[in-house]
């Protein structure tokens, strides 16, 4: 698999985030590097969604936590609106952190326990240069109202909260500074059941009333084109297909988009139940295969796949794109 | 709560954190800390469970009824090799030699699809994958062959395509050696695809039972139908509106007597707060515990007066409007 | 509803005891703790003089009692200055991590390998021995322990997710460490302050032994033992330096269990149910 090439970028005036060849690395030990992200090429239009789907270890977070810069970027570009992210540092790149807020995987976890539910929420306002005067309590107390955490609860610690209720904190937090871009990296995955669609009818009502554009990161397919207008799927580091939510789930050409939509335990009713069962173990990111990323394990694989890396290449004329050399066409 | 299990089949609990699904699963085990009460009986084939467990039988859990945890690592002991580990059950439960236990261990590792197990018995449980983990703590379980596997949430730390592999490998194994299975899981899907029967849980009580195909298509429980229909679904277009269940589970610790789900509930009247509801359909093919079952008469009169009314009798405003 | 329990109060009011008659010694109706042959020497316990008097007739009680100033001070004192110095690097280690934290590991190291006891003797023999140089020397010496334990405690909340969401937020560093990091780190290193505190009332008695502690007629319980400590003395006026190592013994334990309470008190509970 694949993934390079930039035929995916719709390019355009109402493009608010573009990431370019995005690479990033990690070093473990003295000599080894993780290759978590080689390479990945996606724009995203204002107050769209963008979902991105995969497996542990494909790297969607990651390409998350670059894009508000909480790792470092080895090579790429990650462009909001006019200004490389990747290139800045220091304070000019805390003057756009504002814009761009992310909501965490585990909502406990991504609130300070020493601190009030109100502090939390007003830490952005604060930094920000509000002061903590009337007014800002009296937005603390509507942003409250808006997730729907009772304001009464304003002076309660976190551990007091379920995960459902620390979730709705996480959110107002991250919109009391009225971003632009909110990046979700598994907001559900820690809930239960029942709260889950809570927080995606809330992720959707907020995006409504501020007009917000999203990136999804969830590993459950169903949570992901729920929310996504648009999706690309990842795997070990790469994109493998990019496309229209709804069309990417109705017609996946490439192998592994259709062997996750396969393993699924009520398989998608465009694949079949088969194409789930794909072999091995996926490569380690220190030493991932040349050629195309998923060849290892790939029912369709051929020479080609071996020596040369696919590139993205639109499907008809559509908005979809498949990183692959033999894609699957039903 | 009472449920039943015959030969060769899969059970599966659903219910979410705090629900009492692992608590279960623990009490049959006879895992619970002494801090427990336990009432009740459990029968296995004929014999008393807690009796056996008065009388110190060590050669029960284990060999005929064993269990599957979540996390492999912690039933994996770290600083063991994984063939020792499986081979060691063999030699206590079943008084193999070392050598015969070693090599049963080979062919059990080869019988759960873990490539090269000759290799593999040599490593140690940080050198293999989540999946591969998990391949072998079911191995080691089915060692001395039970009767009876109890999966907890087997597959909820692992990808798909990897939980894809070990439940087709658990239902193969079944099948095979017509072994008993209670399934559980938070995850709707894995028990509507795997299981023959399901139970729900809520706050500690089994609120409905039956045929997986019943559950699923005509559910009874508001709890089990609100349950179905909040999770998206991989059919429905993108940005379908969810139908969430207001409120969270309650906490356990002192509960009102009324029903557990009556303050989530679209369908609650007067009388779900006032009384327990009793469970129906005891020993019938579908049991369910509530006063004003969804999809049936008595729950679409109660359901249309809260519409009616625009708030259930415990409060809950039914609008489309949220509450808090 | 988790509380500290009533143990806990019986310690925290015996230092508080302690404190009182500590500050107010001056006021007190005590016997001058310095003038020698006050009162006839080596009396046992008495009504008069509630731990007797020692070799040179000086009231034990007294000198106890005096004795708690300095003792404390310098306790109170040499935590301080190792959590002000060793916390302080400790959580600018654990949290910038990189070079800037090998760098003051290496410190810590090094600081750790060389003798206490020696170091203690240097700095002692090189300057006027007072309440505040003492205090110091004990401090330096309990900066690498005191600093590699806030390092480890900011790691540990460091990786966690509310620090990341601060910056994306943000937050600079300074703020992320006095906002969000020392709120989370000090409470186990307030624990740690009280446990410390204890260890260098006992370092100060250990330092009398040889002889570096406070100079001239201040009074210290380390002093106060070590004068009761001659052979003789313990074979026949055990109460000149069984009270005051009474006394210490006391406050040490009293220390010790508070700051094991604190820790536990405050251990937040982190999931919700």
């Amino acid at each position: 698999m694949a993934g390079s090439g930039h035929a995916p970028l719709r390019g355009g005036d109402s493009t608010i985030l573009e990431v370019e060849d995005l690479t990033v690395e990690f070093r473990v030990g003295r000599r080894d590097v993780v290759h978590a992200v080689s390479g990945i090429s996606f724009d995203v239009l204002e107050g769209e969604t963008l979902g991105i789907v995969g497996e542990s270890g494909c790297g969607k977070s990651t390409v998350a936590r670059s894009i508000v810069r909480l790792n470092e970027i080895a090579g790429g570009s990650v462009r909001y609106l006019d200004h490389d992210l990747a290139a800045l540092s220091g304070a000019a790149l805390r003057s756009l952190r504002p814009d761009l807020q992310m909501i965490f995987q585990d909502p406990i976890s991504s609130l300070n326990p020493r601190r009030k539910v109100r502090e939390v929420i007003a830490e952005g306002l604060v930094i920000w240069g509000d002061g903590q005067g009337v007014w800002s309590r009296d937005r603390i107390d509507e942003l409250m109202e808006t997730v729907g955490i009772d304001p009464e609860f304003g002076d309660r610690r976190v551990h007091q909260f379920s995960g459902g209720q620390a979730q709705r904190i996480g959110i107002a937090r991250a919109l009391a500074l009225d971003p632009k871009v909110l990046i979700c990296d598994e907001p559900v995955s820690a809930l239960d059941v029942s709260v889950q669609a809570q927080i995606l009818n809330l992720l959707e009502d907020m995006k409504q009333r501020y007009g917000l554009t999203l990136v999804f990161i969830s590993h459950d397919l169903s949570v992901v084109k729920n929310v996504s207008d648009r999706i690309i799927v990842m795997y070990l580091g790469k994109a493998c297909e990019i496309g229209d939510a709804d069309l990417l789930y109705e017609q996946p050409r490439h192998p592994y988009t259709r062997a996750l939509l396969a393993s699924i335990p009520q398989p998608a009713p465009t694949v079949d139940e088969s194409e789930g069962d794909i072999s091995g173990e996926i490569p380690s990111p220190v030493s991932p295969p040349g050629g195309c990323r998923f060849r290892t394990r790939c029912p369709y694989v051929s020479a080609v796949c071996i020596s040369d890396e696919p590139e993205m290449q639109q499907v008809g004329d559509s908005d979809h794109y498949v990183a692959c050399h033999h894609p699957v066409v039903r | 709560m009472t449920f039943t299990l015959e030969q060769g089949e899969m059970l599966g609990i659903v219910g979410e954190s705090g629900s009492g699904k692992s608590v279960t699963a623990k009490a049959l085990m006879n895992l619970l800390p002494r801090t427990a009460e336990i009432d009740g009986r459990v029968r296995f084939d004929g014999e008393d469970v807690r009796a056996l467990a008065a009388a110190g039988s060590r050669h029960f859990w284990g060999v005929r009824m064993t269990m599957v945890f979540q996390d492999p690592m912690t039933s994996l002991n770290p600083v063991k090799k994984c063939g020792e580990q499986i081979a060691e059950t063999l030699r206590y439960h079943l008084g193999h030699g070392r050598v015969a236990a070693m090599k049963a261990a080979t062919d059990l590792l080869e019988q759960v699809g873990v490539p090269e197990p000759g290799r593999r018995v040599n490593q140690y449980p940080h050198q293999l994958s989540g999946g591969l983990r998990q391949r072998v703590v079911i191995a080691m379980a089915l060692a001395c062959e039970p009767d009876l596997l109890i999966a907890d949430e087997p597959t909820t730390a692992v990808d798909v395509t990897v939980q894809k592999r070990i439940l087709d490998l658990l239902d193969s194994l079944r099948k095979e050696r017509g072994m008993s299975m209670i399934l559980i899981t938070h995850d709707l899907g894995v028990a509507r695809g795997r299981c023959d029967d399901v139970a729900v849980m809520y706050a500690g009580r089994i609120v409905e039972r039956s045929s997986t195909e019943t559950l699923f298509d005509r559910s009874r429980h508001p709890y089990t139908d609100a349950l179905v229909r909040s999770i998206p679904r991989i059919e429905q277009p993108s940005h379908a509106r969810l139908d969430p269940i207001p409120g969270r589970p309650p906490e356990l610790i002192d509960p009102p007597v009324q029903c557990a789900f009556a303050p989530r509930c679209r369908y609650a009247q007067a009388d779900c707060l006032e009384s327990v509801p009793p469970t129906e359909g005891v020993g019938e093919s579908h049991e369910f515990a509530c006063h004003h079952p969804a999809n049936t008469p008595r729950g679409r009169e109660a359901l249309a007066n809260n519409v009616a009314a625009g708030v259930t009798a415990a409060g809950l405003q039914i609008s489309y409007r949220k509450t808090r | 509803m988790k509380t500290l329990g009533r143990p806990f109060w019986i310690a925290v009011g015996w230092l508080m005891l302690l404190t009182v008659l500590a500050v107010f010694a001056s006021w007190l109706p005590l016997e001058d703790p310095h003038e020698i042959g006050a009162a006839e020497a080596r009396l046992g316990p008495s009504s008069s003089h509630l731990f007797g008097t020692d070799a040179l007739g000086r009231d034990v009680f007294a000198r106890t009692i005096f004795g708690a100033r300095i003792s404390l001070l310098v306790g109170l004192l040499a935590i301080a200055f190792g959590m002000l110095v060793g916390g302080g690097l400790g959580i600018v280690a654990g949290y910038f991590r990189g070079v800037t934290d090998q760098v003051i590991s290496f410190c810590f190291f090094t600081l750790l390998s060389f003798p206490a006891l020696v170091l203690a003797l240097l700095i002692t023999a090189t300057i006027d021995r007072n309440q505040w140089t003492v205090s110091l020397t004990l401090g330096i010496l309990s900066i690498a322990s005191v600093g590699r334990l806030s390092r480890a405690n900011t790691i540990v909340f460091a990786e966690r997710e509310f620090v990341q969401a601060a910056r994306v937020l943000g937050a600079d560093s300074t703020r992320i460490i006095t906002h969000e990091l020392l709120p989370n780190v000090m409470i186990p290193m307030g624990a740690l302050a009280l446990l410390g505190m204890g260890i260098a009332i006992v370092a100060e008695g250990s330092l009398a032994f040889l002889g570096l502690s406070v100079e001239g007629d201040a009074v210290s319980w380390g002093k106060s033992i070590v004068d009761g400590s001659q052979a003789r003395d313990l074979e026949n006026n055990p109460n000149v330096a069984l009270f005051p190592i009474g006394v210490m013994f006391l406050t040490v334990l009293a220390l010790n269990y508070a700051g094991d309470r604190v820790r536990e008190y405050f251990d937040v509970r982190e999931t919700a149910f």
